[in-house]
């Protein structure tokens, strides 16, 4: 078990680390997400020992972490640059831990070849970091990771530098090569959401230094604990609505009679609303203006505006919407997330995207 | 697989020909104009008195007389002093006040490339600036403490003592160039060797000194024609014991010059720099320094 | 603004070697006045050299590039009235905002005073006007970009703005403002905008026409959704699309193309010729139920991904992927799903045949 206790960092006055605090079991791969400057990276760099916090601790199975040096921890790190020894041949790369960790040549030798062949390089193993392609470097540098069988892997946005699809197949493939190693504890930075719900058995939400969220991707996604969290694991983008209960009542751009059931039992006062863009579709009575429509392959997502209220819609089919054109829409409050003033998942309406 | 550039001109025969001549052409030109103080100090280096007086002439046996006076001068010949001794002693002291600028050196230049010092209000680029300002100053104005110093250690007209002002005077040099390698070395390599179980002291050596062997190259290059060219220290500091060749050679320029015995002396003295200027070559075509850096 | 016509274009490194190797084989290209365009495909597919052929970085080893017909291939990059956008943002980081913009005018020294007013038009534009006395040096990724594009736009006369990979180092969220500021700028000004880029999203939400590039070919060109619903080769249908589209060996069977291994057939066309036969279809198109052909298996492993997931399912030794509601499977699961017959294409040689 690996336990991050309330690790606090700042620089220059920036907060990169606000009290952090989790506790990561053995045979899990947890997804850290969100966006850039959120403190994912100062969260593995502490793990790793690379980033010494102003208070809190890391420990492992009950030993306090504090007094030992990177170069003692049993962690593996990949960044997202792709990090070789230039000087050594892709086989003298991998097996270079093994022989920092005192194991004579042969042994480490066989192991490293052993590892590039599982990495799908073993007919490089002659080439120097700067003879390979970013694919092929970034490989080098998992297996370099894999070898030492420490039992704590840090992955920070792995695969970020490299081509899109490529992207994808290496994603599967460590996911593949991670089934192998029983055990590990694997902490994953992303910006993606898509990469991190699919990813992870757990995924922890970061923003400002802060965990915004921690729990299983499933239950993360279904009920955004606050307006902050549901911002940052959706994509397209989540709507934000501000919504007045009272004698009058208004979601944004719309009024009591799309409301429905979603206000009953709420004390009259002021709240807001999560409508994620998928609850939108065309038709109805609103009108809205097109601010910018994005086609990919087999879906569009839209950019609206509604009454002043910027609006995303996300449809699953292909269709043109001109810029500045005026369609109408209709929303699926129902299915919103109901947020208080203080940004806290108040409570959801119907249940959707689980089962 | 190479690829070569694309000649940006249609391919037509004439033109390329014509370019390729030019570009040979001014090639030879160049040569000619490098080569050309060479050979004048090579061919009178084996004329006689006559030989030299007799004017430009470049064809032994033909034109003049070959000697091997100039060369038998080197040797304490007549007309000449020996300058076997002040050779060697030119070796040592360049090698040897190189071989400790350089570790000395890399290893501050490491040590301000990746730690930080605070001494005061200096931090780092202030300790940097600190060594290089040392060069900043007329040679003229460090002569007179060099020579009180040297005096009052007993090492005047020493080895030893040239070494260590030779070293005073290369350091910083190489903590300059080196500290620009290193910081063109990126600092995750550091932290991925630390993650790899090594630490600072090993990953140093295992890890960022093979990585800077370039920088080392060049900055050796520096201390190494710096201190064999000096002339203007090993002057002051020395008397007869342990004089150095550029003033052993300068000594020969008395009432009469033996031009001979100048040119002689002068091609032994360049004689290693152009060593080390083909080895360095070598190294750079090999592609030494290509990739080391990103 | 202009048309921009590709003929006969081709290019190879090494074009004296016996055998070259194409970096770009010969294409016949036109790029409508005004359109939207993207280069996909992965590393060294050969649409850089396409860019730096188009921008006159390069001179192709053959063809010619025309600019509403006018033959530019020997013009210098100074005199196409292109403006260029690369990966990293270019700018004068001695300069502030505004004479960064007003550079390239200066240098063509037009008259203070329409400096003055373009640099201020463009800055609206760009919506940087609130930054113009500042150095560039501070500015965001996103703002510095900008900055590279508005000294492109600056200039009257441009005709087309060249994109290579402009989005890479911009923040995840940055990138839809930037998307939205170029895509109205394409709209207002009617300029030719062709992007460079390895990421399918990037290349299908920015451009009219992608033009998917392997091996230093063209491969296909169409819309977006023509892409993703007709890909013309079974590499279209893998680079596009997350996951990518399925494929299944098949082979002709009395006049059917049957995939036995997934129980998949299609009538076969007039004329198909056996050989290495495969169908292929996209997982987006397989519905819990509705019209056409079931398709089933196991369901060995699912990729949640939020309103939506990925599962592998898996018959006999075929597999295939299909993108469902979230919660519909588990691991384990026996799945049949419907896919509509016209869904179903069939490849010859990796090449779309219907």
């Amino acid at each position: 078990m690996l336990e991050i206790h309330d690790l606090t960092h700042a620089e220059d006055g920036v907060t990169h680390l606000d009290h952090v605090s989790a506790r990561l079991a053995p045979g899990t791969l947890t997804t850290i997400l969100g966006r850039t400057g959120a403190g994912k990276t100062s969260l593995l760099r502490t793990i790793a020992g690379l980033l010494v916090p102003d208070s809190g601790e890391v420990s492992l199975d009950g030993q306090g972490w504090s007094r030992l040096p990177p170069w003692k921890r049993p962690t593996a790190m990949v960044t997202q640059q792709f990090i070789n020894y230039p000087h050594l041949s892709t086989l003298d790369n991998v097996a270079f831990p093994l022989v920092r960790k005192g194991l004579r040549w042969p042994a480490a030798r066989d192991s490293a070849r052993a590892m590039l062949d599982r990495v799908g390089l073993s007919a490089m193993v002659g080439r120097r970091p700067s003879e390979l392609s970013g694919g092929q470097q970034q490989r080098v540098a998992i297996a370099r990771a894999l070898v030492k069988q420490a039992p704590v892997l840090l992955l920070d946005e792995p695969f970020v530098n490299l081509d899109y699809k490529l992207r994808e197949d290496l994603r599967e493939e460590l996911v593949d090569m991670l089934r192998n190693e029983s055990g590990l504890i694997v902490l994953y930075a992303s910006t993606e959401p898509r990469e991190a719900l699919s990813l992870g058995d757990r995924i922890l939400l970061m923003a400002e230094g802060r965990l915004l969220d921690d729990g299983e991707p499933q239950q993360v996604f279904g009920a955004p604990a606050t307006i902050e969290a549901a911002r940052v694991i959706s994509d397209p983008p989540i709507n934000i609505l501000p919504l007045t209960v009272g004698a009058h009542v208004a979601a944004g751009p719309f009024g009591a009679q799309d409301a429905g059931d979603l206000i009953r039992g709420l004390a009259p006062g002021e709240y807001r609303l999560g409508l994620r863009a998928a609850d939108l579709r065309p038709g109805g009575r609103h009108v809205a203006r097109v601010v910018l429509s994005e086609v990919s392959g087999s879906e569009t997502v839209t950019h609206l505006d509604l009454a002043g209220f910027a609006l995303v819609m996300h449809e699953k089919s292909v269709v043109t919407h001109p810029p500045g054109a005026e369609i109408a829409v209709d929303a699926n409050l129902a299915r919103g997330f109901i947020y208080g003033a203080d940004g806290t998942l108040l409570r959801r309406e119907a249940p959707h995207g689980q089962d | 697989m190479t690829h070569q550039p694309l000649d940006p001109e249609p391919r037509a025969p004439v033109s390329r020909t014509l370019k390729l001549a030019l570009k040979y052409g001014f090639i030879l030109f160049w040569s000619a104009f490098v080569v050309f103080p060479f050979l004048w100090a090579l061919t009178t280096s084996f004329k006689d008195a006559n030989g030299v007086t007799n004017g430009a002439t470049w064809l032994p046996w033909l034109q003049y007389q070959p000697s091997t006076q100039g060369w038998a001068s080197l040797f304490g010949g007549p007309g000449g002093t020996n300058i076997v001794r002040p050779y060697l002693n030119s070796i040592w002291v360049t090698l040897g006040a190189s071989v400790v600028s350089i570790t000395l050196g890399t290893l501050a230049a490491y040590g301000l490339s990746r730690f930080t010092f605070r001494f005061l209000f200096f931090r780092n680029a202030d300790i940097t600036f600190f060594f290089i300002s040392q060069r900043i100053m007329p040679p003229i104005v460090l002569a007179i403490p060099f020579f009180l110093m040297l005096r009052a250690l007993g090492l005047l007209d020493s080895l030893a003592g040239l070494i260590l002002v030779y070293v005073a005077l290369l350091m910083p040099i190489a903590v300059w160039v080196m500290v620009d390698f290193f910081n063109s070395i990126p600092r995750g390599l550091d932290e991925m060797a630390w993650m790899d179980g090594c630490d600072p002291i090993t990953t140093f050596f295992r890890v960022i000194l093979p990585n800077a062997v370039p920088g080392l190259v060049v900055a050796g290059m520096f201390c190494v024609i710096f201190g064999w060219n000096d002339f203007f220290f090993a002057f002051t500091l020395t008397f007869t014991q342990t004089q150095l060749l550029p003033v052993s050679i300068v000594a020969l320029n008395s009432s009469v010059t033996p031009w001979w015995a100048l040119s002689a002396s002068a091609l032994v003295s360049i004689a290693p720099l152009v060593l080390l200027a083909f080895v360095v070559e070598r190294f750079l075509s090999k592609g030494g320094l290509a990739g080391a850096v990103r | 603004m202009a048309r921009i016509e590709l003929d006969h274009l081709a290019h190879s490194y090494a074009p004296d070697a016996p055998d070259p190797a194409w970096a770009l084989r010969p294409i016949d290209m036109v790029w409508e006045d005004g359109g939207t365009y993207a280069l996909l495909g992965p590393s060294g597919c050969g649409k850089s050299t396409m860019l730096n052929i188009i921008s006159g970085l390069l001179r192709p080893s053959q063809g010619r590039v025309l600019f509403d017909g006018r033959d530019v291939t020997a013009l210098d990059t100074g005199r196409r009235n292109i403006a260029q956008v690369f990966q990293v943002p270019v700018i004068y980081t001695s300069m502030t905002v505004a004479q960064n913009l007003a550079f390239p005018l200066v240098c063509r020294k037009v008259a203070p005073a329409i400096i003055r007013r373009r640099v201020g038009d463009i800055a609206e534009r760009l919506g940087l006007a609130p930054h113009l006395q500042r150095s560039a040096v501070g500015l965001t990724a996103d703002h510095k970009q900008l900055v590279s594009l508005g000294r492109g736009l600056v200039r009257e006369d441009v005709s087309a703005i060249l994109l290579d990979e402009p989005l890479t180092v911009i923040d995840p969220q940055m990138k839809f403002e930037l998307r939205k500021i170029l895509k109205q700028i394409n709209e207002e000004f009617g300029i030719t905008m062709v992007l460079v880029t390895h990421d399918q999203n990037e290349a299908m939400t920015f451009a009219r026409t992608v033009v998917v590039m392997n091996h230093g070919e063209v491969v296909q060109a169409g819309t977006p959704q023509d892409l993703f619903e007709h890909p013309a080769t079974t590499h279209v249908g893998y680079f596009i699309g997350s996951p990518a589209m399925n494929f299944v060996e098949a082979r002709l069977e009395g006049g059917m193309v049957r995939a036995p291994a997934l129980g998949l057939a299609r009538a076969a066309p007039a004329g198909l010729a056996g050989g290495d036969l495969a169908l292929g279809f996209r997982p987006e198109h397989l519905a819990p139920d509705g019209p056409g052909q079931r398709v089933g298996g196991r369901v060995t492993r699912i990729w949640f991904e939020g309103l939506e997931e990925v599962a592998e399912i898996a018959r006999d030794d075929a597999t295939f992927r299909a993108r469902v509601p979230s919660g519909m499977f588990r691991t384990g699961d026996d799945a049949t799903l419907a896919l509509p017959d016209d869904r179903l294409l069939v490849y010859r040689e990796g090449r779309l045949v219907v």
